[in-house]
């Protein structure tokens, strides 16, 4: 009886600790020349998937030191992915269209 | 009650006068409007023949050219165009200089229109077709074309 509650009570610990350990996922759209949100707050591992709702082509970069990417150029209905694997500050642009910004804040 | 005598008579031979003055300037606005137009199209025609002279058509391209340069392509291409924009470190190839290109102007606008990938460049060049108007990358073509050093 002891012996299965003490496995029981793991187990559900185990759970716990798995699914807060779990990356998370944000999709971000690029509608409008703009994305979908200017600010953004995400954990170390965690991904964010850049979906493009424009009737035009989109190419997503960044040059800040905690995530250099580009995504290239990427037509409409298309998303790519980035996961964010150091904790920092992150300015996205695009390159098509230089007004667009989004500031993703990393937590550790 | 009104006014009598030499002082009244003087006083309404002023207010004809004055009367006479308001007329002529409520005509004003018809004498310019007739005026005016003509005077604006003449100016308009004159200024049309000077932007049509080969050299200040150019100019007024160029000019304009690299305004749309230093708007979308100096990221990559840096604003002396010499391929060292702030994005210039994440490509490999790295960005033209385009100071020294020996490309023809209708090679440029190829692949400003239809992107690096199209044509065998580089696939971070993106494809401006739809962004710019035709204007506009003409525009381009000619402000690259003017700063390439031979």
């Amino acid at each position: 009886m002891n012996a299965s509650l003490i496995y029981s009570v793991g187990f559900l610990l185990s759970v716990g600790w798995l699914s807060s350990a779990q990356a998370g996922e944000t999709e971000i759209a690029q509608k409008d020349k703009k994305f979908s949100q200017t600010k953004l707050s995400i954990k170390v591992g965690d991904t964010v998937k850049f979906k493009n709702d424009d009737p035009f082509a989109h190419n997503v970069f960044s040059l800040s030191e905690t995530k250099a990417f580009d995504l290239g150029t990427y037509p409409k209905g298309q998303t790519k992915s980035v996961t964010f694997d150091k904790p920092g500050k992150v300015e996205i642009e695009c390159a098509i269209h230089p007004d667009m910004k989004l500031s993703i804040e990393v937590k550790p | 009650m009104r006014p009598s005598g030499p002082d009244a008579t003087h006083c309404s031979s002023n207010l004809r006068s004055w009367g006479k003055l308001w007329r002529l300037a409520a005509l004003l606005p018809v004498i310019l409007g007739n005026i005016g137009p003509s005077f604006a199209n003449e100016l308009g025609q004159q200024d049309t023949l000077a932007n049509t002279t080969p050299d200040k058509a150019l100019m007024g391209s160029i000019s304009r050219g690299k305004k749309v340069f230093q708007h979308y392509c100096v990221l990559c291409h840096g604003i002396n165009a010499d391929g060292l924009g702030r994005a210039a470190k994440l490509y490999q190839p790295r960005p033209s200089n385009l100071v020294l290109s020996d490309k023809n102007a209708q090679y440029k606008e190829l692949i400003i229109r239809q992107g690096g990938a199209a044509i065998g460049r580089s696939n971070y060049m993106p494809p401006w077709g739809k962004e710019l108007n035709d204007e506009q990358i003409r525009d381009v073509v000619s402000y690259l074309t003017s700063i390439v050093k031979q």
